[in-house]
């Protein structure tokens, strides 16, 4: 009897994290940059699975919060500050690392989802505070840092919704986000995480790309690879444009 | 419709493109100059990146030049011999204007450069138009005949060395004023993204004194050729033009530079200039608030390159 009840003790801890797992899915692999882009919307699905041999009935009520980054940059933050009555930007700190776009998606409030330090540990709040240039100034790092989460919020690059994600039954789910017409081409990677009562019990991570293809492909490589090239291209467009003009509306 | 400009990563609508293209076309064929100092401003207010607007509307600016230029030589009435000099010294200073460019992108300073360089050489050029322009009306008015200015009168830098004789504009000149203002235009041309064709213009005619025939041949000629020019220098050195962007722009600046010209026959010479200058100085004004008015937003934020792969 003794026994028993030990050997329950000890696998109760280890039986709610292997209860369940996660089986997602991004509806695009890859998202196309096409010359009439103006932005898509892609759904992230995913169904909350027992795992092989748990016993154990799916026992909700599940929590979903998604995140989604965009490539990382290397950005610039400026101030403006008043001199001798002309705006000029006068201070500037850099940050390296930083994503160009991310995003939260979650089904509650994520304050009803989790408690903060769990949040933190896997850095879903928009506020993380962003990495610096090694040399800036920590304490103008510190003031910079959450303007420039500001900024990204402000162009739509970043946003929490936490009305985003939507069970369809106990145990499926989907969110959509919405990719704008300028979302940086690059590759993107979505991140689930799975809760319940509080405890993350799961997480998921898959990735996809954004990337411009055919013609615009070519403009943007031709542009970086062959650069004189692409100039003197523009350049006889532009004469053969001219001249075309004044041939074709001359009286 | 949307169309999505691969170097600026951003869609815009293909009919605005062309119709912002098609309206300064028209006011820069009515008015003789190239549109730069307003399609660049244009662009930046709707949210292009200031650095691809400025690469960018030096391609458009070429074609609208071309078809003028052509038909300016072929009446004969373009200067090549200055023209040489003025280019070869005007690629020089675009040299220059480029290399500064980078540097203050890199120093986040463009846009106040920009903005201040626009406020104070739109102010000082719009307020000489509009002065001139105003004296001209007022004595036509008076019923005044007035008379050209001659072009054989001298000032104290056209005897300087190295004296060169321009048979077509009648001119026996030292060559250093002449290289002076090719530097000074291509290093504010490519610094700006404009032709220069309105500092050029009454820089030929009351500097180095040459005949109205050849300043407006020889001008868009300069234009076309320095723009040419840094078109190719943003592409090597920023690669911040975008080809899409700039034909969008070309094919609307054609169009409607023919219509300007045609408009431009039921106005006289100085009422022209007077609606150019006050044009000018619209653009300018525009530019000096953006400078004293507090920003509704004192931070900005820029990419500097990309990072590493997730």
């Amino acid at each position: 009897m003794v026994r028993l009840l030990l050997a329950l003790l000890l696998a109760l801890p280890a039986l709610p994290a292997m209860a369940e797992r996660l089986v997602t899915q991004v509806s695009q692999d890859s998202v196309s940059i096409t010359s009439s882009f103006a932005g898509q919307t892609l759904t992230l699905f995913g169904t909350i699975e027992p795992d092989p041999g748990a016993t154990q009935p799916l026992t909700g009520p599940y929590h979903v919060v998604v995140t989604i980054t965009g490539p990382l940059q290397n950005r610039i933050a400026r101030r403006k500050t008043n001199v001798f009555g002309i705006w000029l930007n006068t201070s500037q700190v850099e940050f390296v690392n930083f994503p160009s776009f991310y995003q939260v998606l979650s089904d509650a409030r994520l304050s009803e989802i989790t408690n903060p330090i769990t949040l933190a540990e896997k850095s879903i709040p928009l506020l993380k505070q962003p990495e610096a240039r090694q040399g800036e100034s920590w304490y103008d790092a510190l003031v910079f840092g959450p303007q420039l989460v500001r900024l990204m919020q402000d162009n739509g690059m970043f946003r929490l919704n936490e009305s985003g994600v939507t069970f369809r039954s106990n145990t499926f789910y989907f969110a959509q986000v919405a990719l704008p017409s300028d979302a940086p081409p690059g590759s993107y990677l979505a991140h689930t995480y799975l809760f319940r009562d509080g405890e993350l019990i799961a997480d998921r991570s898959e990735g996809f790309s954004v990337r411009t293809i055919g013609f615009e492909r070519f403009l943007g490589q031709a542009s970086r690879q062959q650069p004189l090239l692409y100039g003197l291209v523009c350049v006889m467009l532009a004469l053969f444009t001219g001249w075309l003009g004044g041939v074709v509306f001359r009286r | 419709m949307q169309v999505y400009l691969p170097i600026a990563e951003l869609s815009m609508n293909l009919f605005f493109l062309v119709g912002i293209g098609g309206a300064v076309g028209f006011l820069s064929g009515l008015f003789g100059v190239g549109g730069g100092f307003l399609l660049t401003p244009l662009l930046i207010f709707s949210g292009v990146p200031a650095s691809v607007a400025v690469a960018s509307v030096t391609g458009q600016v070429v074609a609208a030049s071309t078809s003028g230029a052509l038909s300016y030589y072929r009446r004969g009435q373009i200067d090549l011999h200055m023209s040489l000099y003025l280019v070869l010294s005007g690629i020089l200073g675009a040299f220059g204007g480029v290399a500064t460019f980078q540097v203050l992108r890199a120093a986040g300073q463009l846009d106040l450069v920009i903005s201040l360089g626009f406020l104070l050489l739109l102010g000082f050029v719009g307020t000489l138009m509009l002065i001139e322009s105003g004296r001209a009306i007022l004595k036509r008015r008076a019923g005044i005949v007035v008379r050209e200015k001659l072009p054989n009168q001298h000032n104290w830098f056209h005897g300087l060395p190295w004296r060169v004789r321009f048979k077509k504009s009648r001119l026996y000149i030292s060559v250093i004023p002449v290289l002076v203002l090719g530097v000074a235009i291509g290093f504010v041309g490519s610094l700006l993204g404009i032709g220069g064709g309105f500092i050029l213009v009454p820089a030929l005619v009351y500097i180095l004194r040459m005949p109205a025939t050849m300043v407006i041949g020889t001008s868009l000629l300069q234009v076309v050729a320095m723009m040419a020019a840094t078109t190719i220098l943003h592409a090597v050195q920023s690669q911040s033009v975008d080809i899409l962007l700039a034909f969008c722009l070309m094919v609307g600046g054609t169009i409607g530079a023919q219509f300007g010209a045609s408009a431009g026959k039921y106005l006289r010479g100085e009422q022209l200039r007077a609606l150019l200058a006050i044009l000018v100085l619209a653009v300018a004004i525009r530019f000096g608030l953006t400078l004293v008015i507090a920003p509704t937003d004192a931070f900005s934020t820029a990419v500097i390159g990309a990072a590493g792969v997730i």
